[in-house]
């Protein structure tokens, strides 16, 4: 579960977020779309708490998770390590063993098997996205925060991160996807918001419409 | 020839001195510049800290060196040996430029790579432990390297004090055979020896800490 009310966000002189409210129910996916500049990533970002709002409140119940347009993976440690290095952290002998089970059967799942004990530099794009999804599931994220999930992906990769994401949520997982892509989002979400200029401009419901992009792009 | 291989020897009872100054003052330009590096960080102390760098840089080490061995006994009242004195100034100097170097290398890692940490809820003792400062190492590495070729070279300075190094032992049979070709050529040897092994190790280093292993 997680509410923004009236968030604003100002950096020097430029609004980046303009009283923006919106609730996304628990292992609901909401879908951010908007132009580079709208603040979809400073709405990601003052979710997580990397930003602090100028105004307004933001309420999120339990762990909150951001997968990096980048991916972040730590380059010094390989997909395993980056998988348990967080968890382990409050475990011991025979928890980390669990760990350890728990970090290969995912990845597994995720067709990176083969890929435990690769570093992030020999990975793909789409293997690099799925490792730090993984990462990020490892922690038990109640929220997992998505930017740009499907940049520099090709369309086989996409079908993929969809799939995935879905399998996420049905894990009970309540996610905020931020995307350009505007048919990626609206096969994926509950709901879609589009952003201009920091303010909320139109909130829709995919399935409502025969052609939700081409409605979207109507206000961008 | 048994007089070359004479010289050669008695020039190298200098790499114990060389190689005391060269430890000792990377152990002190290493802790006190990344000292120097953390408070850099810390906006009180940025200005005190540019200023002590900045003279470090902006005068010659002969001089700090002279400073140190022959003004400290007026001032203080305690005669430093000349290993000391050599290891205090070379370490101080050298701190100035290993706080320059830890500061561009923390700097070098995306924030991103912070904001990870922090999303995954890893404390900030075990992110700089385990996730910062292992990548920094590993970017620094050849700047840090270059340092240290640097501080050997620059221990040859010792001599001017009388420290009896492999510069001053050269000197020394040079003037004993009046002739310094060959002695001099002798301590060329020794200096490029070493260099060539820390290059050595630095580049085995590198590749025992590369990420791309498959």
């Amino acid at each position: 579960m997680l509410k923004l009310k009236e968030v604003s966000k100002v950096f020097g002189e430029v609004v980046v977020l303009d009283h923006v409210s919106l609730s996304v129910a628990k292992s609901g996916i909401l879908g951010l779309a908007g132009a580079s500049g709208s603040g979809k990533s400073t709405l990601l970002r003052c979710v997580q708490g990397f930003e602090k709002p100028d105004s307004g409140e933001i309420e999120c119940n339990g762990r909150v998770c951001f997968i990096f347009q980048d991916f972040q993976l730590f380059p010094h440690m390989n997909v395993l390590q980056n998988l348990v290095y967080a968890p382990d952290l409050k475990a011991d002998g025979s928890a980390r063993q669990k760990n350890e089970e728990k970090a290969l059967a995912l990845l597994k799942s995720l067709g990176l098997g083969d890929k435990a004990n690769s570093f992030p530099a020999l990975l793909s794009g789409g293997q690099k996205q799925r490792a730090a999804l993984a990462r990020s599931l490892m922690i038990d994220p109640d929220i997992i925060l998505c930017d740009e999930p499907t940049s520099g992906l090709d369309v086989m990769s996409i079908a993929d991160v969809i799939s995935l994401l879905r399998e996420v949520r049905s894990r009970g997982v309540t996610m905020v996807i931020a995307s350009h892509d505007l048919g990626f989002l609206t096969e994926i979400s509950e709901k879609v918001i589009l952003l201009k200029n920091g303010r909320i401009v139109v909130e829709i419901d995919p399935k409502q419409h025969d052609d939700p992009s081409k409605l979207l792009t109507q206000y961008y | 020839m048994s007089n070359f291989f004479s010289s050669f020897l008695l020039i190298g009872t200098g790499l114990a001195l060389t190689l005391k100054l060269l430890f000792g003052c990377f152990i002190i330009g290493l802790s006190l510049g990344t000292l120097l590096a953390i408070l850099k960080f810390c906006k009180i102390c940025v200005h005190v800290i540019d200023l002590f760098v900045s003279f470090l840089r902006g005068t010659p080490l002969l001089l700090q060196l002279s400073l140190i061995y022959f003004s400290v006994p007026g001032i203080f009242g305690v005669q430093l040996s000349v290993l000391s004195a050599g290891i205090i100034a070379f370490g101080i100097n050298s701190s100035a430029y290993i706080a320059e170097i830890l500061r561009a290398g923390i700097e070098s890692i995306p924030n991103g790579q912070f904001e990870a940490a922090i999303s995954l809820g890893i404390p900030k003792n075990r992110m700089w432990r385990d996730i910062i400062m292992p990548q920094v190492v590993k970017n620094i590495l050849p700047a840090l390297i270059n340092e240290i070729v640097d501080l050997l070279k620059e221990t040859a300075l010792i001599a001017t004090i009388g420290g009896m190094d492999i510069m001053r032992y050269s000197q020394i049979v040079g003037a004993a055979q009046f002739n310094y070709f060959a002695p001099l050529c002798i301590a060329a040897i020794y200096y490029y020896v070493l260099v060539s092994l820390i290059t050595w190790i630095s580049r085995l280093i590198e590749r025992r800490t590369s990420y791309v292993k498959a």
